[in-house]
């Protein structure tokens, strides 16, 4: 029992640190805003998830999640290696005007 | 070393040389190379032993990366100083002593026949061929990789040496810093209608090329690259 009342706490002091973040627009802070709202309604009530998962077809609400949350890490390693990618070619873009800059010839 | 018979070079013709680390060999190279080409270009890609202060007294030009890039993109860097100092032929060489000045020399005269844009150093084609047996067969497999993918017919696709004219020059712009550059610099000079010759090159394989060149593999990494890369366009 004492699991989920810690959940609970940091959930609620996630909205919390989500409501007071200026730099996010309406839009990404209302959909991080229902996930954690879900995520706080199923640590609270465990069963829900379950009955939730059986509507999709998976037996139990906990695999349902696991799942979810592959999905989720898996398409963020996505986004952020692209824009890994993208800075690696900014900085490469820098790095080269620089250097043409200062381009000198010897003796 | 140089080739008389085949004639001086002018100023309009630029060497591009990269170089990463190369402190024990850059300075001969460089030297060999100013006999013949009196404007030669070192991309001293950020390396971290005497590279930059060797070349300091050296008669070239020197183009500091502050930070290591890799040598795709200390290529495009090279070109990108020719093609704006007004070179007509640019012509690319490895720092690590592995060519041969009259290679060189052989693929801008080549090049200046006319009838194409681009010519490329290949150590399999000709006579000769003194290179190992992996290394034989892992080039011959990216070859025959590159000519699929790019539609191109070469015998060589690894070869750093080549010679440019200003216009396939201007068509490159080099998005693979590391080592996938070379099929990238065929991609983008096919797609750009450029035509493409061979010349026949000598490797010399010592004990510092293979030591300081690629490892075989490398070439899984190369791989990778070239197919991250399709995924990015």
């Amino acid at each position: 029992m004492t699991f989920k009342y810690f959940l609970v706490t940091v959930l609620i002091g996630f909205i919390f640190y989500l409501l007071l973040l200026p730099r996010l627009d309406l839009l990404r802070k209302g959909a991080i805003f229902l996930v954690v709202l879900t995520m706080l309604v199923f640590a609270i009530q465990p069963d829900w998830s379950t009955s939730v998962a059986q509507r999709v077809g998976v037996s139990r609400g906990v695999d349902l999640i696991f799942y979810l949350a592959h999905l989720t890490l898996f398409f963020l390693a996505f986004v952020y290696f692209l824009k890994f990618k993208k800075m690696e070619a900014r900085f490469t873009k820098l790095v080269r005007e620089l250097a043409l800059d200062r381009a000198r010839t010897g003796p | 070393m140089p080739a008389k018979h085949l004639g001086e070079v002018g100023p309009e013709t630029f060497l591009v040389v990269p170089a990463y680390n190369e402190a024990r060999v850059i300075g001969g190279v460089v030297s060999s190379l100013l006999t013949t080409f009196p404007n030669v270009v070192v991309v001293n890609d950020g390396s971290s032993d005497d590279t930059a202060a060797i070349l300091k007294e050296l008669p070239v030009t020197v183009v500091n990366h502050y930070v290591n890039l890799g040598q795709g993109a200390a290529l495009q860097t090279g070109i990108k100083h020719a093609l704006e100092r007004g070179a007509r032929y640019i012509v690319t060489f490895d720092a690590d002593g592995q060519h041969r000045v009259e290679d060189a020399l052989a693929a801008v005269h080549m090049l200046r026949e006319g009838g194409c844009d681009v010519v490329c150093g290949s150590r399999f084609l000709g006579t000769t061929s003194n290179v190992p047996r992996t290394r034989k067969i892992i080039l011959k497999a990216a070859v025959r990789l590159a000519n699929l993918t790019t539609g191109a017919r070469m015998t060589d696709a690894h070869n750093g040496l080549r010679a440019l004219s200003r216009k396939a020059a201007a068509c490159l712009d080099l998005s693979q810093s590391g080592m996938a550059h070379a099929s990238e610099i065929i991609s983008q000079l096919r797609q750009h209608k450029m035509l493409i010759r061979e010349v026949p090159v000598q490797i010399a394989y010592t004990e510092y090329s293979l030591a300081k060149g690629q490892s075989s593999l490398n070439s899984i990494n190369i791989l990778l690259d070239l197919v991250i890369g399709r995924f990015l366009k």
